[in-house]
């Protein structure tokens, strides 16, 4: 699979003395897979994710995604850049209150001007995939935490990011809505190949994925791979990679 | 920590938040204590008011002023509380008392109020010194601006003593809110509006069709004696249509536009677009949210506007009319021998000989026979009909001749009508009409036979004019009729009057002169002074424009602030979406477009309502309840473009504050 997103020395300092919150980060992405960003709190795992997605700059270090270093963008390329490449989902559902369900789906795509018979059509036929067909009238207050979890991902994916950035997307949801959200996008990334990376710090969560980075300190300390199929297998060895790295403390 | 100090880091850390607080209420103390100095500054009163009459004018406005600023003062603490509660959870949360976030808020709201007040009472003073010296300068008044104090002691103390009052109750009302309030609701004291809604088609048609009614109403008045207005009567009419467009408006703002917006959705073309997706349900949404606000705001703006351009208009019409009710700078009917002479001695004593014009005009009157004679033929001919005056007047033609028509207008520094006049010739006559025929016809064609003693001259009306060159006191049916022909006139007709006409430079607004040309004259009623005339109008009218016009600014100030705050507090309730809408790839520029046109939709809700309904209101004022006498000239409704001209640049600065404030709120974060 060709690369498509190669991080190279990247470091971001916030303040001069303190110590960096990525230190030296060198990974990469390749196309289609589903990557998963672990570490305790204040390891850095949002940090990487804002300046992989140019909302903050990198204090050192080179980034590229689909070719493009992000070095080269100015304030409003980034923001063109981004609406083309790259998709968000966040902790919080970040939905516009005032706008319906369909609407918050729509706007990534009228931002990409297409024709709105285009538009409908394309957000009714993910929010059945998505199982939110019959909240589409909606707005997001009327919603549950799952549901409006899945609209995120829905608007995030509505548009076919080249790639999808998730910070702790199941952090405010119960288990089950978790469990469909974390279904839904490892549906996505199978059968749409939408590129993922997700941050979080669970187990649970983690075991959808192929491939784990564990940070410590703004640095990579350790990569684990999905060897095969079977998900809980991948769940147990993710918990006891854990446990040890607790261990060591 | 205490809480003073805790306070003033507050303060400090958001500068600009509570600048802006400080402001608005300094802004509001700037108003009330200027007006208060001016209502006890009794050097200025005694001039500009010999009955009492300002001083009952100013009670009154007192109370408005009052009213005023208690209101805006409790808008805009909640406005404020509003944004601080979130971060008074917090401290509630951490432990901190009820009673020591009060303090807090407390002396947060004393170090605003003393900072306002300092400011306040400083440009208070400044603004209220200005007044008198606008005064002094427009009324021509001899002033000792040394004996009015630049700070007026008990206005001083009547200015903090109320504004600390406000300050008290206010406290104790946040002291409500803090204690009634739980912890958790402070903690989530957030956007709580319902998002879902109702759309009421049948209130949302009912809005619109009260308006256009309202507005066919008020048009109905140039239908003349067969409208409602003159056949139901005025103020009932007005009375109704005041009340079919209060109550359009406020369902046209609550219903019909959410309506509207709702279906406009259903264009889908125009619908799906990246700015647009955004602005319209905001709309809607904010629109609900903040209906009561803005139905507010439009009728105050509508009321500004209103009362701003027909004050206007009723200053600059009667000084419009001093052109035609005394064109000369000095004009008098000779009534006894000498009086010419006399004058001119007693003029020469103020200006020198060379800057003075004086024109005698002799005028013949002659009776005339023609199917129908204009109405000012026999105008004052029978008791009453004549509109101020009860002296009789014998019915007939004051006739003058062309050229000395001619020297009168280019004495009177006319000469832009006195080019465009051609001779007439001798079977021709000019005009002078007192006001236009209501039904707009013109008697230009017709044909009016002098009759003199060897019989009669035929004469047409080439032309009908509103520039009279003679007041109304001395000459009315004035005709101007060639040269020729007034020689044969006055060979064989009695001279009715003598008039002279005084005009120059070195005799303008000089009211001693008046005065003793009146002793010369005996008082004579037929002595007209166009500066006379004008400068009796301004102080006749001034007191009540000048307190009229501190309403309109304290309508402005609310209008502007209120719209301000609202949309300062709607677009930081929704930072966390323009957050959203950035990553998601709108520019910089984007977002400031989406921004921009949600605060012009804002913006011009209230002002574009102002504006029809004032124009409407100056339309119906000016045709039913003004004189005619100048006719339907654009000039007239300069006054009336000048103040609205006025309110949408100080609309258009409140916008672009508002616009630079919500910049900075939503892209520095
Ligand atoms: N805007 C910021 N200014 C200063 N320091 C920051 C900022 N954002 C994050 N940090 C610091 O960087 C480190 C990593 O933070 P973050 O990436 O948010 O961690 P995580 O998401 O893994 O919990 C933390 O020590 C945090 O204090
Ligand atoms: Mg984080």
């Amino acid at each position: 699979m060709p690369t498509l997103l190669e991080a190279k020395e990247v470091t971001k300092v916030y303040r001069k003395s303190g110590h960096p919150s990525l230190n030296k980060v060198s990974f990469r992405v390749a196309e289609g897979e589903f990557i998963g960003i672990m570490g305790a709190s204040g390891s850095g795992k949002t940090t990487l994710l804002n300046v992989l997605s140019t909302i903050d700059t990198p204090t050192s270090g080179n980034i590229w995604i689909n070719n493009v270093n992000l070095k080269s963008l100015n304030h409003t390329s980034a923001a063109d850049f981004r609406r083309d490449n790259l998709g968000f989902i966040f902790q919080e559902y970040f939905l516009l209150d005032s706008l319906t369900i369909r609407e918050n789906i729509a706007v990534p795509l009228t931002l990409q001007k297409l024709p709105p018979k285009k538009i409908e059509n394309m957000v009714r036929s993910l929010a059945e995939r998505f199982g939110i067909a019959s909240q589409l009238n909606k707005y997001p207050g009327e919603l549950s935490g799952g549901q409006r979890q899945r609209a995120s991902a829905a608007r995030a994916i509505v548009k076919k990011p080249s790639i999808l950035f998730a910070d702790e997307p199941t952090g405010a949801l119960d288990s089950s809505s978790a469990t469909e959200l974390l279904n839904t996008l490892y549906e996505a990334n199978k059968e749409l190949q939408t590129t993922i990376l997700m941050v979080t710090h669970d187990a649970y969560a983690a075991s959808f994925t192929k491939r784990i980075l564990i940070f410590k300190d703004g640095c990579i300390i350790k990569e684990i791979m999905n060897q095969g199929n079977n998900r809980r297998d991948f769940y147990e060895s993710i918990a006891a990679e854990i446990t040890k790295l607790d261990s060591a403390r | 920590m205490n809480t003073i100090s805790m306070a003033f880091k507050n303060l400090r850390k958001n500068f600009s938040f509570y600048a802006l607080y400080i402001l608005s209420v300094s802004l509001v103390i700037t108003v009330y204590f200027a007006f208060t100095s001016f209502s006890m500054n009794n050097v200025m009163l005694e001039k500009i008011s010999g009955d009492g009459r300002v001083e009952s004018m100013c009670k009154a406005i007192s109370v408005f002023l009052i009213a005023f600023v208690i209101f805006y003062m409790s808008y805009s603490n909640r406005f404020f509380l509003r944004r601080r509660t979130k971060e008074l959870g917090i401290y509630a949360l951490l432990g901190y008392r009820k009673e020591s976030i009060l303090s807090l808020l407390i002396s947060e709201n004393i170090i605003i109020g003393i900072f306002a007040l300092v400011m306040g009472l400083v440009s208070g003073a400044i603004m209220h010194k200005g007044i008198v010296f606008g005064t002094t300068v427009l009324l021509n008044l001899s002033i000792d601006n040394a004996k009015i104090p630049f700070f007026n002691f008990i206005a001083v103390a009547d200015t903090i003593v109320f504004i600390l009052g406000v300050l008290f109750v206010l406290a104790l009302s946040n002291a409500r809110f803090l204690f009634k309030t739980s912890l958790m609701d402070l903690v989530r004291f957030e956007k709580s509006a319902e998002r879902s809604m109702k759309f009421r088609k049948i209130s949302a048609l009912l809005g619109f069709i009260l308006i256009i009614v309202g507005y066919g109403l008020a048009l109905d008045i140039f239908r003349g004696n067969a409208s409602l207005w003159f056949s139901v009567g005025f103020y009932p009419t007005g009375l109704m249509t005041a009340m079919l467009i209060v109550a359009g408006t406020v369902l046209f703002i609550a219903s019909f536009l959410p309506y509207a917006a709702q279906k406009s959705k259903r264009h889908k073309k125009t619908f799906y677009t990246e700015t647009k997706i955004v602005t319209v349900p905001d709309f809607i949404y904010r629109i609900r949210s903040n209906a009561k606000t803005l139905i507010m705001l439009t009728l105050l703006s509508a009321a500004t506007l209103t009362v701003s351009s027909v004050m206007a208009l009723s200053l600059f019409y009667p000084i419009a009319a001093v052109a035609r009710i005394a064109p000369s700078e000095l004009e008098f009917r000779i009534e006894e021998e000498g009086q010419l002479s006399g004058a001119k001695l007693l003029v020469s004593q103020y200006a020198p000989d060379n800057s003075v014009t004086y024109i005698q005009t002799d005028i013949y009157k002659v009776t005339a026979s023609a199917e129908k004679l204009p109405m000012e033929y026999s105008v004052g001919t029978s008791k009453g009909s004549a509109d101020n005056e009860n002296i009789f007047r014998e019915a007939g033609f004051e006739c003058i001749s062309y050229s000395q028509y001619v020297s009168l207008l280019q004495a009177q520094r006319r000469n832009d009508i006195v080019g465009k006049l051609s001779v007439l010739q001798d079977d021709e006559c000019i005009l002078v009409k007192y006001q236009p025929n209501a039904d707009g016809s013109n008697e230009t064609g017709s044909i009016y036979s002098l009759n003199i003693h060897d019989g009669s001259i035929p004469l047409t009306v080439k032309a009908t004019t509103l520039n009279n060159p003679i007041s109304f006191a001395n000459s009315i049916g004035t005709m101007i009729v060639s040269d020729n022909v007034y020689e044969q006139i006055k060979s064989g007709t009695v001279l009715e009057n003598s008039i002279v006409s005084i005009n120059g430079e070195g005799i303008e607004d000089n009211e001693k002169l008046f005065e003793d040309m009146s002793d010369l004259l005996d008082n004579s009623p037929y002595l007209q002074g166009h500066s006379h005339r004008v400068n009796e109008i301004m102080s006749a009218s001034s007191s009540t424009f000048l307190l009229i016009g501190f309403l309109v600014v304290l309508f402005f100030i609310a209008t502007g602030s209120i719209l301000y705050f609202n949309n300062i507090s709607a677009v930081s309730d929704s930072k966390a979406d323009y957050e959203i809408l950035s990553k998601m790839g709108y520019s910089n520029k984007k977002l400031k477009k989406i921004l921009r046109k949600q605060i012009l939709t804002f913006f011009s809700i209230p002002f574009l309502f102002g504006l029809i309904d004032c124009i409407f209101a100056t339309i119906v004022y000016k045709t039913g309840l003004m004189q005619d006498l100048l006719g339907n000239t654009i000039t007239l409704y300069f006054p009336t473009i000048i103040a609205v001209a006025l309110t949408a640049s100080i609309y258009f600065i409140y916008y672009f504050v508002t616009v630079h404030t919500c910049y900075k709120t939503v892209l520095n974060a």
